[in-house]
């Protein structure tokens, strides 16, 4: 097999454990709080420009995996340690080491307690999600998938909020219940598939109907809790509100993307018949994100947990998107995933500047707070817009060809629904006015009106280190707004490889490859009768 | 064999013995020379017994031949199969005793107690060789004689005399089950040795349906007891709670080595004809001792009483590999063995160092604040935690992916989800300690009882699991080729 990389040298698993060794030399080496925070952000740069050339040097004209590698790992089972990056995968891997970098600059001052191993969670965690982004062997995949649960669990539980023990607990045996389903279900393509864990194998693979169904439905659980989806989505707002800033900064950023990643990696290329069949449940479930968790977050008093309410809204989009086959919506909704990234992260961030000086996230204990932090109230505001989509943000783009997607929806997603597409349209379009609703009605709450606390008047404004951060950020969604081209190239030809996969009934394969196989059952016999006689 | 010759008279067929008979010889021997040791340096003892440990995992190694061997008129065998499940048996044995120089050195008549590992030991080696009923019954009760003993060794504690009582009733009744359904076995076939049973069987006709069926309920219920099958499990974890934890660590270990090692030839050699029976069974109970297992774990409050839990758990998820009946199902029991030596003995010498000042550390909550404490230590028991719940890039993952493999391939699709849906409610348990551990803040000063053996222990055993995560590969082939040999 010819192995695509054009670099010749692993940047793949340089960029993985890069993180890993790093983290191992800082626990064995550094000593002292400071040091050790200088030593986890050297890392942390160190990892985000060795991603960089993935994607300067990224071929856009092309849906091939790239920068692949390729070694035997475990040969007993034919699990291969193989790594490539398509156009949908490779923007995360940069979107990972960026927001690392934000994640350890932004605990600098708020995390006192247990320095080291909070930046030791960090590192490794960065590893296990650049894994989960270049893993190409279903296993390798896996091992990734779930070794990320380690990390996020004690970075909730040490270092969260008051209720952190029942929110972390609660989020790992969520997603391991989910996450054990996928198991069995690449178990049973391993054997079906013919001995292969090969993602790549799996999607030319022609299982046939019922089996995809099954599959789908257990790759639809490990996936669901991960996006998160209504109804097992009631993880993700414990999560976020005990997590420390940084942790829902990451959560909110990479891990939710996870889930939507595996739907785009696995159910629509490998099971598209399934894909196709789930069209409803999957557009249903979709609107009552939208829709429901909505009106939901309009009624939270926790400033996280509302942001977490419209993560969970935001990301009904992209399963909508993702289910529409089109390349407008699919280009969409990777894009949202993209630019809900950033955003969510920058707000999160927002509510941290916050919390670190009231050490309370509820919306009552603020107001007037752009009175006293004028710089503060001027950034939480642009990304405030940027969540509700104001056209100028990145999330912008996104929204309008999700839903442009939408209404031009395929003739598939048309078949399998009772109504039309236009009418999906339409009631996913009312989360422009429902984001805007909860979205503005916070701001005007937390940052607008006349300074009536005490506690508030003491607050002091954003410190240069808490503004750097800021910086990327608003540049990304500003440019990726008025400019998403460069982005949008690199989604491209995957997105349209990606759709092409996704339309083509496996079903015809199937039933070919079912009529040639008692006959390949018999010439099978025949061999082992010559050899035995 | 042929072109090994020896300069002093000694049958070549004993070669293959080699081990056992040093193992026996040593411990008779030390038996004496204890006498001669002076109540302060018992620690000689116990490192005696260590080295006659490993060097017995060495001499087995070193009897392996490319082909089976047998000796005593085809009575004894050495096949590549018994070579692995002996290698185990001797460093489970090994790594209870390392974890018992510093636990029982206050205690009366410590010297005996490693005289009696040994023996228990020597029981395990000669019932994972044993071709027939008669070897292997005198192997399990060797075993279990001597574990009763070691149970219940704390004399002047309430418990671990309640826990020898009741392991050794239990036990009892188990091997007279056992050897009642060999009287099945023998009574329908006229033979002990396991390969003409299992033609016996195959070639016996339906009048003799009803006494087959009896034999092979009767032996895998006396099987089952030994290795804690639901519904035989009961014994577990009383005497698990009550037993001296170094004990219980190498009880949770070596012997469930040697059980899994005779089962599988008892199955593979005795019972062909009888797969559809005993799958059948076997799956009722894998079924029932998962949920035991795993959910009776998530109440307890003590951590050997947990861990006892959580052996059957495990347990259940091995079984998957006995109803798999395919190479790599056997495989997968032996690498899953090998990986919960590794972890199961990391976790109990954890739990042995948590003994302070008139506590026992053996409360979950009693954990609490290790991670301040001793960040060392926490690391290590949270790396274990972690593989015991079958969580990737630690050792314990590949042990459930290799067997659940085999059973999907055998066509237990259910079976094997039913057993991912448990190992999910099993994390919980293990990710309640991590939570003692990292998340909660210390009551009690910790103060360890530490020793330099003690350290090394953990470290190997930490560093063994991490690399068995990462690169399990050589593990599983050794294992798959030890297997082969059996079918």
């Amino acid at each position: 097999m010819d192995l695509n990389n054009v670099l010749g040298f692993p940047i793949l698993s340089l960029s993985i454990f890069l993180p890993m060794l790093g983290a191992l030399i800082i626990w064995l080496f550094v000593r002292g709080d400071q040091a050790v925070r200088w030593a986890a952000l050297a890392v942390s740069v160190a990892t985000f420009i060795v991603t960089l050339p993935l994607a300067f040097m990224f071929d856009e004209s092309t849906s091939h995996m790239q920068f692949e590698e390729l070694h035997p790992w475990i040969a007993s089972f034919h699990v291969n340690y193989h790594l490539g990056v398509d156009g949908i995968s490779m923007p995360f891997i940069v979107l990972t080491s960026l927001l690392t970098i934000i994640c350890i600059i932004s605990a600098w001052e708020c995390i006192q307690t247990r320095v080291k191993e909070y930046m030791l969670a960090f590192l490794i965690l960065e590893t296990t999600l650049i894994g989960v982004f270049s893993a190409l062997d279903a296993i390798l995949f896996y091992f990734f998938w779930e070794a990320m649960l380690i990390p996020m669990y004690l970075i909730i539980g040490v270092w969260g909020g008051q209720n952190r023990v029942y929110a972390t607990v609660k989020f790992f045996l969520y997603t391991l219940a989910g996450s054990v389903l996928m198991l069995i279900a690449l178990l049973a393509m391993y054997f079906k598939a013919g001995h292969t864990f090969s993602m790549l194998a799996f999607m030319d693979y022609p299982f046939d109907f019922t089996w995809q169904l099954w599959i789908w439905i257990a790759f639809f659980f490990a996936f669901a809790v991960k996006v998160p989806m209504w109804p097992v989505h009631t993880w993700l707002p414990d999560a976020h509100t005990e997590a420390p800033t940084a942790g829902s900064v990451i959560l909110a950023g990479i891990l939710l993307k996870m889930g939507a990643y595996g739907f785009l990696r696995f159910s629509l290329p490998m099971l598209p018949d399934a894909s196709h069949y789930f069209v409803p449940l999957m557009v249903v479930l979709s609107l009552i994100a939208i829709v429901y968790i909505s009106l939901v977050a309009m009624m939270q008093t926790d400033m996280k947990r509302l942001i977490a309410y419209s993560s969970i809204a935001h990301m009904g989009f992209v399963t909508l998107g993702a289910f529409m086959f089109t390349g407008i919506a699919l280009e969409g909704a990777l894009f949202g995933m993209i630019s809900h990234g950033f955003v969510a992260a920058a707000l999160f961030l927002c509510v941290g500047v916050m919390y670190d000086r009231l050490h309370t996230r509820d919306i009552a204990a603020y107001g007037g707070v752009a009175n006293v932090m004028p710089i503060f109230g001027a950034v939480i505001i642009l990304f405030a817009m940027a969540n509700v989509a104001l056209p100028g943000a990145s999330s912008f783009v996104a929204e309008i060809m999700v839903l442009i997607g939408t209404f031009d929806a395929s003739t598939i997603t048309q078949a399998h629904l009772p109504v039309s597409v236009k009418w999906v349209a339409i009631v996913a379009a009312s989360s422009v006015v429902l984001s805007a609703c909860y979205t503005l009605w916070m701001c005007k709450r937390v940052v607008f009106g006349d300074v009536k606390k005490e506690s508030v008047a003491s607050m002091k404004d954003m410190s240069v280190r808490e503004f750097s951060f800021f910086v990327p950020l608003i540049v990304l969604v500003a440019w990726l707004g008025l400019y998403p081209k460069p982005v949008l190239d690199v989604l491209h030809k995957s997105v349209t490889h990606l759709v092409a996969q996704a339309k083509t009934s496996k079903l015809g394969a199937a039933t070919a490859l079912a009529q040639a196989a008692p006959v390949l059952v018999a010439v099978r016999h025949e061999r082992l009768k010559e050899r035995n006689n | 064999m042929a072109n090994i010759s020896f300069p002093y008279p000694f049958p070549d067929h004993l070669f293959a013995l080699m081990p056992e008979i040093f193992v026996a010889v040593v411990a008779m021997a030390l038996l004496l020379l204890d006498l001669f040791i002076a109540r302060e340096k018992k620690a000689i003892t116990a490192y005696i017994a260590i080295a006659t440990c490993l060097t017995a995992a060495v001499l087995v190694v070193q009897a392996m031949m490319p082909e089976p061997t047998t000796a005593f008129y085809g009575f004894f065998m050495l096949d590549h199969f018994a070579v692995l499940a002996k290698v185990l048996i001797c460093l489970g044995t090994a790594m209870g005793m390392i974890l018992s120089v510093n636990y029982m050195k206050d205690e009366a008549n410590v010297g005996e107690y490693y005289v009696l590992m040994l023996f228990s030991m020597l029981g395990m080696m000669l019932m994972v060789s044993a071709t027939n009923f008669i070897i292997m019954y005198l192997g399990l009760e060797l075993m279990a004689l001597c574990i009763y003993v070691l149970v219940g060794y704390q004399r002047d504690r309430l418990r671990s005399n309640e826990a020898a009582l009741k392991y050794f009733i239990l036990g009892a009744l188990s091997s007279c089950m056992l050897l009642y359904g060999i009287t099945f076995f023998y009574g329908v076939t006229g033979s002990f040795n396991f390969i003409a049973i299992g033609k016996g069987l195959a070639a016996a006709g339906g009048d003799a349906y009803s006494a087959v069926m009896l034999g092979l309920v009767f032996i895998i219920a006396g099987l089952g007891f030994k290795v804690s099958m639901a519904p035989f499990h009961m014994w577990t974890p009383d005497a698990y709670e009550g037993a001296p934890t170094p004990v219980t660590a190498f009880m949770a270990v070596a012997p469930k080595v040697a059980g899994f090692a005779i089962f599988i030839r008892i199955l593979v050699d005795v019972m062909p004809a009888l797969l559809h029976q005993y799958t059948m069974i076997l799956t009722v109970m894998a079924v029932l001792t998962m949920a035991v297992g795993n959910l009776a774990a998530i109440a307890q409050r003590n951590i050997k009483r947990m861990m006892a839990y959580s052996t059957i758990g495990h347990v259940g998820f091995i079984m998957l590999g006995l109803i798999a009946a395919n190479a790599d199902g056997y495989a997968g029991i032996m690498v899953y063995l090998t990986i919960y030596l590794f972890m199961n003995m990391g976790a109990f010498a954890i739990i042995i160092l948590m003994q302070r000042e008139g506590i026992q550390g053996e409360l979950l909550a009693d954990f609490a604040g290790l991670s301040r404490a001793r960040p060392g230590y926490a690391l290590a028991m949270g790396l274990m935690l972690f593989s015991l719940a079958g969580i990737p890039f630690l050792g314990g993952f590949w042990g459930k992916y290799v067997v659940f493999m085999a059973a999907v391939e055998a066509g237990h699709l259910y079976l094997v989800l039913y057993a991912l849906l448990f190992s999910a409610v099993g994390a919980f348990y293990y990710i309640r300690v991590v939570k003692y551990i990292y998340f909660d803040e210390e009551k009690v000063a910790f103060n360890f009882q530490e020793s330099r053996l003690m350290q090394a222990t953990v470290l190997v055993m930490a560093i063994a699991v991490v690399a068995l995560g990462v690169y399990p590969d050589p593990l599983i082939n050794l294992c798959k080729q030890a297997v082969a040999g059996l079918i």
